[in-house]
């Protein structure tokens, strides 16, 4: 695909000429104008070298991080006008962060990571733990409900992880190196999920520096310099 | 997000750092054990008073006399000077149901057969003056018999804890012996008059007839009399204990022994039993006043040692804030997640002061044998105070935490 799509309403997430610039210091142009269409259900890889603006093309994206210039809708929400609240609540709503150094709770149970989405979304709490036991069991770790991160091993962290982005039914899965802190056996067991998350009709963005793991995707957005290089089509 | 959630979280957050908090909150703890202990103990002293004085003792003038120049309890700087005349005339006046003389009965020792321990003073009343219901067992003395009504503390003095119907022998100071027979123990041993002060010593009671032996020649009568140092001018009722002492500061000034016998520069006090539950009530108000200032010190100390280590406790969890963003917290929930570790801390600080203070202050009122009065309101107030200060002290640190980018906390090491 050598051209990016006009907005539809099927997209889950849809940038338009996206900019985004650091000012301590030296001006940098993280993102240099960015378009990007991503259709519900898709699959995308984002692929480019250390700085080249992955990171904070995942952060705009998820309403971490606000572009200087140019739009970015949201599960149907423009969200350029959004007060830090509504933001926050779109955040909450429509994404489900996984990033490489887990970023899990310290002294909160995989049942209350898995929940604490759900806390700031307002779900009443008998819901809330019955929905993390059933994404737990989703991701294979029906039996470590009480354990702490500590108590879990690195792949194991990066499921609950992956458990806890899951909690809203978000409209896009963003994927920051996911498989980064992991060893290759285990990156293939989590990347094996991400790919049913998918096959069940999951939107995932994947940010990665390996062709191996950009290959698990439909599509892989190379960046360069805060600029999308090419759009590549993978078959399978 | 809500406030169980928040207390939930504060909790493990607290539970993770057990030293770091119990001492964070050790300033807290320490303010409010010192009012808590206090208000316990000056609550359960007006209670004890109430109990003794407001009572039957709510009809009770108390009469001594006082050199002008010396303030104090009552008593304070008494002399004998009221006859028995003095007495007699007063028990005439007015809506006075009867007078009772008070005089202290000077001695060595004391002594159970061969059993003997040193006891400075006996107190005499003039009337048989307890009531069976002050007794736990035996009756009170008569007067004219050689009898003696014990307290607890002083018949426990002996090995063989003595017992209504024992025989005691009195040394007095001037060396004679006499024996007297233990015709009843009271029920408590705290004070049984306001001139004997609120400790628990022992103390032995007796009849003025025949024990009481300072005497005058009485200025009117011409005849040697009794002189007394107090006296309890009883009215009829609660209703005339203010006209009666009017009169009796009118008959002392006027017609009295005493007012021939007093020295000069000495003032009758005649004082009810309501003025003195005022005095009371005025110390223990300057001293919580006091007590309070000491308390309001130890809640800054503690309420900056919760500012402190929020602060600490923020930055060590830059992280946990940029997660909680991450998944949909906004910075209200942020703030609220901080501002309830820091109102918790502060309450845990109360409660525990407050537990301490009523233990503390329990133990007192065993220790002196007050009625133990449990001050509900001061509860509430402590556990205000608990969370009024961790807010305070949350304030600035929570609105750090909620205004940290969620993209430079994910990043913190
Ligand atoms: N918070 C920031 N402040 C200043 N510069 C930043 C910040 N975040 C990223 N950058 C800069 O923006 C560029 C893109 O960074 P990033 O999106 O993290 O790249 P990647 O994830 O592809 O390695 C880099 O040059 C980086 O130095
Ligand atoms: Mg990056």
């Amino acid at each position: 695909m050598a051209t990016v799509p006009e907005t539809t309403v099927e997209s889950a997430v849809s940038l338009r000429d996206v900019r985004r610039r650091y000012d301590r210091g030296e001006p940098v142009d993280a993102l240099a104008g960015v378009s990007l269409d991503l259709p519900r259900g898709s699959y995308t890889a984002v692929m480019g070298p250390s700085g080249s603006g992955k990171s904070t093309l995942m952060n705009v994206v998820g309403l971490l991080d606000t572009p200087t210039d140019g739009a970015v809708t949201i599960g149907g929400t423009d969200a350029s006008s959004l007060s830090e609240s509504e933001r926050a609540r779109v955040r909450g709503a429509e994404v489900g962060f996984v990033f490489q150094t887990f970023n899990l709770m310290p002294r909160l149970t995989a049942l209350d990571n898995v929940a604490l989405p759900m806390v700031f979304a307002g779900v009443p709490r008998p819901e809330r733990r019955e929905r993390a036991r059933r994404l737990l069991e989703r991701v294979g770790l029906g039996d470590r409900l009480d354990h702490l991160p500590n108590e879990l091993s690195g792949g194991q962290r990066q499921r609950v992880a992956i458990a806890r982005a899951l909690a809203n039914d978000p409209a896009i899965l963003l994927a920051d190196e996911p498989t980064g802190n992991l060893d290759s056996a285990t990156s293939d067991a989590v990347l094996a999920l991400f790919d049913e998350l998918h096959t069940e009709g999951n939107t995932v963005l994947l940010v990665t520096h390996e062709r191996a793991v950009a290959e698990h995707a439909e599509r892989i957005v190379h960046v360069l310099d805060g600029r999308v290089e090419r759009v590549e089509t993978l078959r399978r | 997000m809500d406030l169980g959630e928040s207390v939930g979280m504060s909790l493990s957050a607290i539970r993770g750092h057990k030293l770091r908090s119990g001492l964070t909150v050790l300033g807290v703890v320490i303010g409010i054990t010192a009012v808590i202990t206090f208000v316990t103990l000056g609550g359960s002293l007006q209670a004890g008073l109430v109990g003794d004085l407001g009572g039957e003792g709510a009809s009770n003038v108390n009469v001594w006399s006082s050199p002008t120049e010396v303030s104090g309890p009552p008593g304070a700087g008494a002399q004998p000077v009221f006859t028995d005349r003095d007495v007699r005339e007063l028990d005439r006046q007015q809506d006075v149901r009867q007078v009772v003389a008070r005089g202290t009965v000077r001695l060595s020792t004391v002594s159970d057969g061969n059993d003997t321990v040193a006891l400075q003073q006996a107190t005499a009343y003039g009337r048989s003056y307890f009531a069976p219901d002050d007794l736990r067992e035996g009756r009170s003395f008569r007067q004219g018999a050689d009898e003696a009504v014990l307290n607890p503390a002083a018949a426990a003095l002996f090995e063989d804890e003595l017992r209504a119907g024992d025989t005691l022998t009195l040394a007095l100071e001037d060396g004679r012996e006499v024996d007297v027979r233990v015709v009843g123990v009271l029920d408590t041993s705290t004070a049984q008059d306001p001139f004997e002060g609120f400790t628990q010593g022992p103390r032995v009671y007796l009849p003025t007839d025949p024990f009481y032996e300072r005497v005058v020649t009485g200025p009117t009568s011409g005849d040697p009399e009794r002189v007394y140092q107090t006296l309890f001018v009883i009215a009829d009722g609660p209703e005339q204990v203010g006209g009666v002492r009017e009169r009796t500061l009118t008959y002392l000034a006027e017609e009295s022994d005493a007012a021939t016998l007093v020295a000069p520069n000495v003032e009758f006090v005649a004082q009810t039993n309501e003025q003195l539950l005022d005095q009371v009530r005025d110390i223990l108000d300057t001293l919580t006043a006091f007590v309070t200032g000491v308390a309001v010190i130890s809640l800054v100390v503690g309420a900056i040692g919760i500012a402190n280590i929020m602060l600490v406790s923020v930055t060590e969890r830059t992280r946990e804030i940029g997660i909680m963003k991450a998944v949909g917290a906004r910075d209200r929930d942020v703030l609220g997640v901080f501002l309830t570790e820091a109102a918790v801390l502060g309450v845990v600080g109360a409660a525990v002061g407050t537990v301490a203070g009523l233990a503390v202050g329990y133990a007192g009122t065993v220790f002196v044998d007050l009625p133990f009065v449990v001050p509900w309101e001061w509860g509430v107030v402590a556990v205000v105070v608990g969370v009024l200060v961790g807010v305070v002290s949350g304030l600035y640190p929570a609105w750090n935490a909620a205004r940290t980018d969620p993209i430079d906390a994910l990043r913190y090491e």
